[in-house]
Formats: C-alpha cells, structure tokens, sequence
C-alpha cells in the first residue's frame, strides 16, 4: 500500500464517521446502550454530572455520576458538552489513537514509515469494537486514547509525558494501574521486538525510582486537582470505590455484573475482593516473562483487562484486538485463529440481541444475556491465550520435520 | 350490687381526667360524583403538657404516664423516642381531586405514609430514634412500617412543615418522611387503632366503624396525628376517611345514605368520656332530598347533631326525590386549582421518560411545588428535564430545584422544583430515568410484578416567590398537600434460580483463562522427536 493512498483512506474513514456521527442518529441509538458504555464512561452520566455541577450539587454526593473529577473539570470548563462538538471530539480521539498505534509500530520497527501504516490504523478505525463505543461518546474510547498515547511516548523514551498521561488514565479509570509496571519497563528498555530472541531484561534500572517517584508525583497532583474540584474527597468512593465495590450492576459485556447480582450478600465482599486481586496477579508474571519485550507485555495486560476488569466496555476488548496488529511476527504462531474469530463473530451477534430480549421485548432473560458474555469472555480468552502462547513459542522456531513442539 | 363499682369508677374517671379531654366528631358529605365522604376525627388533648426533651432521654426517671383518656401504648411510644410531632396515613386507593376537591384530611397518599419532627440533640442519633419509632409504630398498627428504611427516608422540610408547634429548646428540630405505597391497609390495622380510643369501638360514634363496611368502601383511610400547641398542649388527632358509593349498592339510582346503608350500624350509645360527640352532615345545595332527624343546628350548609344531650339511638339518613343524574361534564367551577396526571413512559426495563402533566384552572398564574421522594431504582437525568408550555418548551417555568441524589443501595433522591403556571396553561414536564439493576436479594418476593413508586406531592404556594435556600419554616406561605397516585416501575430481573451455577460458570471461566495463562507462562517448552526420544531444546 502506498503511503497517499493510505493517508487518503485513513481522511476517507475520518470523514465517514463524522458523517455518522453528526448527520445521522446513529449516536442518540447507541448512546444507551450497556454494551458501549458503562456507567462509568456512560456520555448520559457526564452530562448529568455537568448539569448538578453548573446547579451547585456536589454530583459526587450519589446517584449516576461515576466519572472522574478531570472529565467534570474539562466538561464544565473548557469544552462544551454538545453532543455535536463531543461526537466532532471523540472522532479526533479515535484519529489521535489510531495515529499513537501507527507511531508505536514506527517505534517498534525504528523506522519512519512502513507499507503497513495504513492497515494498523484501519485496525483501530474500522474496528467495530472502538467504532461503536466511539459513536455512543463513551469516554472508554477517551480513555483508549490516552492509553495508547502514553504507551507510544513510553516507545520513544519520553518519560515525563507518558507518566503523565499514564496518570491521568489512572484517574479515569482505576484498572489502568496494571499496565504501569510493564510501561515503566519499557521506558527504560526498548520497544524492539525480542520474542524470537529472550534475553533478561537490559533496562537501566537505575532511573527506575526516579520514574515512579515522577508518576506518584503526577498521581498526587491530579488527585490535589480533583480533590479541589470538588470540595474534597467525596469524589474517590463514587469514582475509584465503584470499580472495587461495583454499587452499579448495570449489565455490560464483562463478567462482574451478574456474577455480583447473584452473590450471596455474605459472600459479596470476599468475592469483589478476588475480582480487584485477581486482576493484580498477572502483572508480575507476565512482566517477568516478557522481560525482554515490555510492550508485547504491555499488549498481554491490555488483554486480561478486556476480559476481567470491572465495567468493561466492548472498546476495552477492542484495544487489545486491534494492537494485535502491533506484532505480526506471532500470526505464524497462532494455533486457532478461526475459532476465535467464530467466537468473537457469535458473541458479536449474541450480545445486542440477547440484550435486546431481555431489556426491551421481555422474551428472554437475565441469563440468555448473561451467557453472551460468557462467550464474548470465552473469545477475549482464546484470543489472549492464543497470543501468549504464540508470543512464547515465536522463541523456538519454526518446525522441523519428524520433531513437535510441547509444553513440558 | 353493681351500682357501687360502677359509682367508684365513675368518680375516678372525672377524677383523672382532669386535663385530659377526649371529643369525636363524623362528618359526611355527599360529593358531586354522587358518593359519600365521611370523616371521622377523633382528638384526644393532653392538656398543659409538652413533647419529651431529646436531651432528657437517658435519664433515669422520665414523668410518669397516668393517662386515662390518652393512649398509653401511643404515649410511651412518643416519650421513648422524644417525638415532637408525629403523622401516620395507612391510606388505599387513588382520591379523586378532580371529583372529590380536597380531602378533609390532607394526607392522602395511598399506601402507608410516616413523617416526624423529632429534636436532634439527643444522645443518641435522630436517625437511631427514627428507626425505633418506625419499628414501635410497626408492632403498634400491625403495618410494615419498619420497612420504611434509609432507603425510603428523606426530610422535604418545605410540604411537610409542621402542623403544631416546635418546642424552643435551642436544639434543631429535624424532619423524618418516609412512604411505602404498596401497603395494604385492612382490619389487622383498624384494630389496634380503635384500641386507643377511649371507648374502643364500642360506643359513640367509633361504634360506626365497622371493618366490613369501611374496607369496602371506594377509599379509605386512616390516620394518627400528635401534634404540640403551646396553648393546647399534646394532642392526638385519630382520623379515619372513607369514600363510599351508595349508587353502588342499591338499584333505586338514588345517592340515599343512611348510617345502616353505610356502615351497617347506627350509634346506640354515646361514649360517656367525650366532652364533645358530634355528627355533622352536608347539607347539598342541589335537589330535594329528606334529611332525618332534623339537625339540632345549621352552620355553613353543615347540619350539625350534638350528641351528648338528649341522646337516643341515632341513625342520620338522607333520601332524594329525584334519581341521581351522572356528571356528564367536568364541575365547574373545577374543585380544585390544578390537576395533574404523573406517568412513565417507555417499555425498556432500563430507561424510561417520567411525564407529569399539570393544568392550572385559575386565572391567575400560580407557584406549584412539585416533590418527588424517589427511591434509589429510579435514577433522574436531570440534564433532559423539560417543560412543555401548550407544545413549546419553556424551561423558565421552573425555578428553585434541589435536589438530593440518590445513593444505590442506601437512599432515596429528594427532588423538589417550583413550577410556575400561568392561568389556565397546561404544562407537561418530562425527565428521562433510568432503572437500576437490582442485586437478586433486595428484589421483592413477587419480583416481576414491579416496583411501586411513592405518590408525588404537589403543593400550590402562595404569590410570594421563595427562596428554597431561605428556608424560614413558620413564615412559608404554603397551600394544602396534593398527592398523585403511586406509580408501578417495571424493573429487569435477574434468574433467581440460579446463583449457586452463575458463580460456578463465572469462576470456572476465571479459573481456566487463569490456569491456562498461567500453564503457559511457567512451563517448559520442550522439542520432542516424534519417535518418542526426547531432546530438550530451550
């Protein structure tokens, strides 16, 4: 693919999803839906967190608002909370994010330029996972933005902005916080592929405290902002404390939702516990593992937060879907593709329509919905194990007759 | 043999009940629509006496309760938790305003309803206090007051101003409301509340209230009222209203009424405790009719019947001449200053549009609070509230919004705006809503049958515009309470057969992913030749 080409339609695709998103109502449809936006990135929540903001109601005293203190800031402030100007925004947001993936390739090849530019930002583009929740104005996609703005400047060695977007994005939303080990490491490393080559790891580990003493301090900073905007700390229960104690059961495609509707009220504190530790447990292994490729590390955290976080979205699945375009040395490797990709197919198909049964037309029930998200947790998982299986098995090579390849 | 008892008893009633004073009174009036509305008031005065001081609660002595006339278990119950004032309304079914005009008694939400204005400054909480009461008022009335929880208690201070007097103690006095619209009001209730009257249900004219008639009746509901006056002292205001339709029950087409008719009794004897017992009937200004006996007095179209003089068995009937002839058209001019309709629109179990529509039928624009105490379920998107002034929207209409949001699980919102509408306008304010998604323990045991949302409150205040921030209690102009009927939300429900299989299939999908990442990250690749010889390679 030449690059003019791929640049006109890269414009080509940006101008059809502004078109969507203005001219069509496309948005006001999908603005309600549980599978694009939760309610903490629910672009209705904000609204209403502006409107009790601008009437002087602290909005974190209850209700629906959910979103971070920085959201409200900006929203209340600086930007205006159109649904056009928003839908002109997150279209510039999806732009921006597609641009970081292309960068982030740039980085990991160290070239300026590729033939394969345009097709890793069609991956992120035109990929219905981030498309949709992109015209719902979730602010996941915001976030997925900012996620991969802040793993591209960590790629080019620019510490100080990616801590700093890495904090904000820690703001925004909590879970966030698993992908900081292995974005420090690869600040400190290269962005370079090794899979076929492990080594231990090569950082400088030297600027390791320096670095997490600047992230704290951004950290601190953005929370001394926050706690400013409103008036102290009532902001942290309703924002951080709702992913760890999940007061909102709204349905999405993650597996909190039912499995916390149909707790036992006993049991409810134990079980939210092992959810919020659970996803801590792969950061050290996956980051030891992957010592020697931080960002395939990275890419695999990004993945176990598609599957496990609490209110998830379908963009969260949908960034780790489309950076695997970031590593086509693996494609060889990939055991089962096509069962995955069935999978994700019949979760796709299965989600809207079993939410529609139960929600709207009343003929099906909570579990009908339920059991979609089983399978769409079903096809993130055959996708993340598929590719750190390949990742893993890259460091063999290719097969020779008469000998196979196994796990001991 | 008997005489002497019943002598000693006697001298020690007018003994004791020296500042106590009991009076009953029932009034009946025949409405537009051809029913009857009956009132039955019953007050109890605790003569130069005042509320319990909160501070004074763990004392060891509190002043003894000799009552006589005065309800002991209702006394205790108030001097336990130092209640100031107190309003019960166990009510069932819609009062028709548009029909009916204004009740006698305002509280007319249906279902039960319970507000308090108890001094904060005890040494335990208030909400400790509110919380006791309701659960002594449960046992008391046979209601399922106690659960009238945090999830349903707010403090809309504004409609809900005390109807007495507070203390000046120097202490706060703070409100307590809480409503539960699906309680059923029936004889389990009736009974322990003609407990408390002096002469139980067996003379005067509770003797009237007779469980199979009252519970038949279109309406009906009953209500207990401790209030304060500084001149007066503490009294309780017993009332129970009901709505009965006498062209229901006979087929002469007539509204003929009678006590027999009504009530299936008629009064054989007067209760010998009351200072005053009386029985006013509404004299209707329209068509001929018979009233017998003849009233001992006229008031106000109100014929009125003292029944402590001359007493002898009373029955008080009315007979009409003429069939009665329905109401084709609205009365005019309209009962009432507005009516309303409140809706929810939408067939998602997830979201919906809340629509009240009002009408003003004066000439003259009017200031309308409007309250909704909405339980945590129904959450409101604020931002999409808009106002419809005869099809455009006028968003200017509304002034003074607060609004308390509600907390999941915990509490419910308090939404209050005024609404100014001009003469003769009709408004339609809509807000969109969402619907919580409930844990499967906190839906109710016949869970699909929905949610029942309590009655909003909508009170026309006078010309002066407020200030809610401002707000002054004793100086509010304020108008009477106006209760819409309660609203049924159609939330989502989980499978509730199945948790034990949703946390197996959860966590064994947890469990696999989990495991599987983790086979692949710890073990060993190993090359091995096909014929079985095994060559490590990594």
């Amino acid at each position: 693919m030449q690059t003019p080409s791929s640049s006109a339609v890269a414009v080509g695709l940006v101008a059809s999803r502004l078109l969507l998103a203005t001219a069509t109502s496309a948005t006001d449809y999908l603005i309600h839906d549980h599978q694009l936006s939760s309610p903490l990135t629910s672009f209705r929540n904000l609204q209403e967190g502006i409107y009790l903001f601008n009437h002087g109601i602290n909005p974190y005293s209850g209700g629906v608002f959910r979103h971070s203190p920085l959201y409200l800031s900006l929203f209340a402030t600086v930007l205006p909370s159109s649904k056009t100007f928003a839908s002109i925004l997150w279209t510039f947001c999806d732009v921006v994010g597609a641009w970081a993936l292309v960068k982030i390739w740039h980085a990991r090849q160290n070239v300026s330029s590729t033939p394969r530019d345009g097709l890793i930002a069609a991956s992120y583009l035109l990929n219905p996972y981030l498309v949709l929740p992109s015209l719902a104005l979730s602010t996941s996609s915001l976030e997925n933005t900012l996620t991969l703005l802040s793993v591209m400047f960590a790629a080019q060695g620019r510490a100080s902005a990616a801590l700093l977007l890495m904090a904000v994005q820690f703001h925004l939303s909590l879970s966030t916080l698993i992908l900081i080990p292995p974005l420090l490491m690869l600040l400190i490393s290269t962005p370079a592929s090794s899979l076929a080559l492990p080594k231990p790891f090569t950082g400088s580990t030297n600027r390791l405290p320096a670095l997490i003493i600047e992230f704290t301090a951004y950290a601190l900073g953005l929370t001394a902002a926050s706690t400013l905007v409103c008036n102290g700390f009532s902001w942290v229960p309703q924002t951080w404390g709702a992913t760890l104690t999940l007061p909102d059961l709204t349905p999405n495609p993650g597996l909190w939702w039912y499995f916390f509707t149909e707790m036992f009220d006993h049991f409810r504190d134990f079980f939210l516990m092992v959810f919020s530790v659970h996803l801590l447990i792969y950061v050290a292994p996956v980051c030891v593992k992957f010592q020697y490729d931080p960002l395939f590390a990275t890419f695999v955290l990004a993945g176990v937060l598609g599957i496990f976080k609490a209110y998830p979205t379908l963009s969260d699945p949908g960034l780790f879907i489309s950076m695997i375009s970031l590593f086509p040395e693996i494609y060889p490797h990939l055991r089962h593709p096509l069962v995955t990709a069935l999978l994700h197919l019949h979760a796709a198909l299965l989600l809207p329509l079993f939410h529609q049964l139960w929600l709207m037309q009343g003929t099906g029930n909570a579990n009908f919905f339920y059991a979609s998200t089983l399978v769409f947790a079903c096809g993130n998982g055959a996708a993340l194990i598929d590719c750190v299986r390949a990742g893993l098995r890259l460091a063999i090579g290719k097969e020779v007759e008469g000998m196979v390849v196994i796990q001991e | 043999m008997i005489l002497l008892p019943t002598l000693c008893l006697l001298f020690l009633t007018v003994a004791a009940v020296e500042n106590e004073s009991f009076s009953e009174d029932v009034a009946l009036r025949t409405l537009p629509d051809g029913r009857v509305a009956t009132t039955f008031t019953f007050n109890t005065i605790l003569e130069k006496e005042a509320p319990r001081d909160p501070r004074t609660l763990f004392d060891d002595q509190d002043e003894s309760q000799h009552y006589t006339l005065f309800p002991l278990s209702l006394g205790q119950v108030l001097r336990e938790y130092a209640v100031t004032e107190l309003h019960l309304t166990l009510n069932a079914g819609k009062w028709d305003y548009d029909k009916w005009g204004y009740p006698s008694e305002p509280d007319v939400g249906s279902g039960a309803s319970l507000w308090t204005w108890m001094a904060d400054g005890a040494p335990n909480s208030i909400d400790a206090r509110w919380s006791g009461l309701r659960n002594a008022l449960a046992g008391l009335f046979c209601a399922s007051l106690g659960t009238l929880d945090e999830q349903r208690t707010t403090s809309p201070v504004i409609p809900f101003a005390p109807e007495g007097s507070l203390p000046d103690w120097g202490i706060p006095h703070r409100l307590r409301h809480a409503s539960l619209a699906s309680e059923h009001v029936c004889t389990e209730n009736l009974t322990p509340f003609l407990k408390l009257l002096p002469c139980k249900g067996l003379s005067g004219i509770a003797s009237l209230l007779n469980p199979h008639r009252l519970f038949d009746a279109d309406w009906h509901g009953m209500g207990i009222h401790v209030l304060w006056d500084p001149a007066v002292g503490v009294q309780v205001r017993m009332t129970f209203q009901t709505v009965t339709n006498p062209l229901r029950a006979g087929n002469i087409r007539k509204e003929d009424w009678s006590f027999r008719s009504l009530f299936d009794r008629r009064i054989e004897r007067v209760c010998p405790v009351a200072s005053s017992s009386q029985v006013s009937v509404g004299l209707p200004s329209r068509g001929m009719y018979n009233l017998k006996p003849e009233p001992h007095h006229i008031t106000d179209n109100m014929g009125h019947y003292d029944l402590t003089k001359d007493f002898e068995p009373m029955d008080v009937s009315i007979k009409w001449k003429n069939a009665f002839e329905y109401l084709l058209e609205p009365i005019t001019p309209h009962p009432m200053p507005i009516s309303f309709r409140r809706m929810l629109h939408g067939n998602s179990q997830d979201r919906g549009q809340l629509v009240v529509t009002l009408d003003n039928h004066l000439d003259n624009a009017i200031d309308i609070l409007y309250l909704e105490t909405m339980p945590w379920m129904v959450q409101f998107y604020l931002h999409t509230m808009t106002v419809e002034h005869n099809g455009s929207v006028d968003n200017t209409l509304l002034s003074n919004l607060s609004y308390i949001p509600p907390v999941p699980h915990a509490q419910p919102a308090t939404f209050q705006v005024i609404v100014t509408l001009p003469a003769q306008a009709h408004i339609k304010l809509s807000i969109d809503v969402t619907k919580a998604f409930l844990r499967y323990t906190e839906h109710p045991p016949d869970a699909q049958r929905g949610w029942d949302l309590p009655p909003a409150v909508f009170m026309p205040l006078d010309a002066s515009p407020l200030d809610a921030k401002n707000e002054t209690l004793t100086t509010y102009p304020r108008g009477k309470r106006i209760y819409s009927s309660p609203m049924l939300v159609d939330l989502a429900t989980p499978d509730f057969s199945m948790p034990y299989n949703v946390i197996i299939f959860s966590c064994s999908l947890v469990a696999f992913l989990f495991g599987t990442i983790f086979n692949l990250l710890t073990r060993k690749w190993v090359v091995l030749k096909l014929d079985g010889e095994k060559e490590k390679e990594e």
